[in-house]
């Protein structure tokens, strides 16, 4: 009796969650099988096996790496620098932020707002504000320094995205961060200032190991996040030039919405899939042995 | 060798008062500099289109094109269309995930592992990114012609952001005792009074901070927005995007559009981040 009851308080979410996120990726999966292109209706779907997967990851004339790779090399590059970037500024803003001087709530309200601004609208202000090299602060600083401002938009599109992310997304690695450092007991913080520990050593010698489990969970979960944005690649670069800022998730998007290639984009989805869980399990298996050594 | 003492102490002081100051500002100079394109915006948000073509900190401020940004009917549409889904996502999520959190921390189920199971398998679906689901959901959409109803991207809000919410509630149902459960099992509650009258109240706070946080990841939602809705059910993020075309002619526009597309988030977003980071950590810790 009481059993029926409990699976009732569960089973709505369940039922929901299932719906709309596993039944749609076991769809996903399917698809990436099948030949169905919306913009061909001519061509009757056709189950071709790993066909889908093949026209991307097929090597034709081998030196020569197909789009694909290079798509894929720019999404590690851009996600692994961006929470590179996000661990240690994170790190040293945490630090930072971790005294005590008067107005510190003020300061650690402004380096957390960028994370609840919404990507589009960070990155259109950018673009125009800052990045444009007519009216942004960018290009007026240049010119009253004698540079002439080059688009750094279709110049160097990845630095720019990088930086762009790492912006975003460092507040939340500092939220984590700090946390963790305000955890610390004074006790550990007492002994240390007794035994005569320098700057140095406190900080990357004590506190940054002790809290080393709070930076693996930002990276696990900014790695989560990040892998999902295309808001941010759409308004500022939209890709380009041609392919060069492209991540996977804008691929997807791009075959689908540009290509109508229902099976290809559901290959290109599941490979983004499974590349991500890659990337978190490692994160995890790495937090977990160290762990295991302290 | 008291003499010395008392010298190092006085450096000691010394050096005290004077790293004060110089911590305080460069952690204002850094705090300021993080935050300026913001600042940046908020303030050319209070220009005139003409004014804003220079890039100047100080200018006679008005409230002509925050006034006209607030009267276009457009800007009207999104922000209506962001307040449906922003409050009823919200609303649903609470209501589905407040009752399966706490039937995991508390319920009985036939295994003892389940409750850890379906927590666990909770979390995976937040592991999925979005793109591994917009195929199906598009097609699906396209067919019933739910692009154009408010109620199809709903449903797919809903959906996504049980999981955030479950997760989140997990932690905080977990700090209520167990034996107050059972005090008022053993007093003749039912499963349900118990959560209503007892665990809900007790952890009032995290809901509010729960709810808070979904409220803001769906008003900032800008993949499965720009992706399943039409003209008439665009929200702001999607709305926002649409300025990417436009080469600095309209930046006061612009300014005074993020503005009212940001300010709300950013500031829900600092009310519940004290609650986000205990959701987000303890969540983390146990999964």
């Amino acid at each position: 009796m009481k059993k029926e009851k409990d699976w009732l308080f569960v089973l709505p979410a369940i039922l929901v969650v299932a719906v709309m996120t596993q039944v749609p990726f076991v769809l996903t999966l399917i698809y990436s099988t099948l030949r169905w292109n919306l913009a061909r209706p001519d061509l009757p779907i056709k189950f071709i096996g790993f066909g889908n997967y093949l026209h991307f990851l097929r090597i034709p004339d081998f030196p020569k790496l197909p789009e694909f790779y290079t798509i894929l090399w720019q999404t590690i590059v851009m996600t692994g620098s961006t929470l590179i970037i996000c661990a240690v500024v994170g790190f040293l803003f945490s630090i930072l932020l971790d005294h005590d001087v008067p107005g510190i709530n003020i300061a650690r309200v402004l380096i957390l707002g960028p994370f609840f601004v919404m990507t589009t609208a960070s990155g259109v202000i950018w673009k125009t504000t800052v990045f444009n090299t007519t009216f942004g602060w960018y290009g007026v600083i240049a010119k009253a320094l004698g540079f002439t401002p080059v688009d750094l938009l279709s110049y160097h599109p990845m630095a720019v995205i990088i930086f762009l992310f790492s912006w975003q997304w460092t507040p939340f690695f500092v939220l984590i961060i700090l946390a963790g450092l305000q955890g610390l007991s004074g006790d550990v913080i007492d002994s240390m200032k007794i035994d005569g520990a320098n700057w140095f050593q406190s900080t990357f010698k004590i506190k940054l190991p002790m809290i080393f489990h709070h930076v693996m969970v930002a990276l696990m979960l900014g790695l989560i996040f990040i892998v999902k944005e295309i808001g941010l690649i759409l308004v500022t670069t939209a890709g380009g030039p041609g392919t060069r800022s492209y991540n996977l998730p804008y691929a997807v998007y791009m075959e689908i919405f540009n290509g109508s290639n229902v099976g290809r984009a559901g290959a290109l989805a599941a490979m983004t899939v499974v590349i991500t869980l890659l990337g978190v399990n490692l994160l995890y298996k790495m937090a977990k042995k160290r762990k295991e050594k302290y | 060798m008291h003499g010395d003492l008392a010298k190092k102490q006085k450096i000691y002081r010394l050096k005290r008062r004077i790293r004060t100051p110089i911590l305080t500002i460069v952690i204002f100079g850094i705090a300021i500099l993080y935050f300026s394109p913001i600042l940046y915006m908020f303030l050319t948000s209070f220009k005139t289109e003409y004014q804003a073509v220079s890039p100047k900190l100080f200018f006679k401020p008005t409230l002509v094109t925050l006034g006209n940004v607030l009267s276009d009917k457009n800007m009207f549409g999104y922000l209506r269309n962001s307040l449906f889904q922003v409050f009823f996502t919200t609303f649903f999520c609470l209501l589905l995930a407040i009752p399966a959190s706490f039937a995991l921390a508390f319920g009985k189920f036939r295994k003892k592992t389940t409750n850890e199971k379906i927590y666990v398998w909770f979390i995976t679906t937040i592991l999925l990114p979005p793109v591994a689901v917009i195929i199906p959901l598009y097609t699906w959409f396209q067919r019933f012609n739910l692009i154009q109803s408010p109620f199809g991207l709903l449903i797919a809000y809903i959906g996504f952001h049980v999981p955030i919410v479950v997760w989140m509630l997990h932690s905080f149902f977990s700090d209520v005792p167990l034996s107050i459960i059972e005090a008022a099992q053993i007093d003749g509650c039912s499963r349900f009074r118990q959560m209503t009258s007892i665990a809900i109240p007790l952890i009032r706070t995290g809901i509010v901070s729960a709810g808070l946080l979904v409220a803001v990841f769906v008003w900032n939602e800008f993949f499965l927005g720009f992706n399943l809705t039409g003209n008439s059910t665009a929200t702001l993020p999607v709305y926002m995007a649409r300025f990417r075309e436009q080469q600095g002619m309209f930046v006061a526009q612009l300014s005074a559009s993020s503005t009212i597309a940001v300010l709300p988030a950013v500031i829900f977003g600092w009310m519940t981040q004290k609650s986000l980071v205990k959701g987000l950590t303890l969540g983390a810790v146990k999964g």
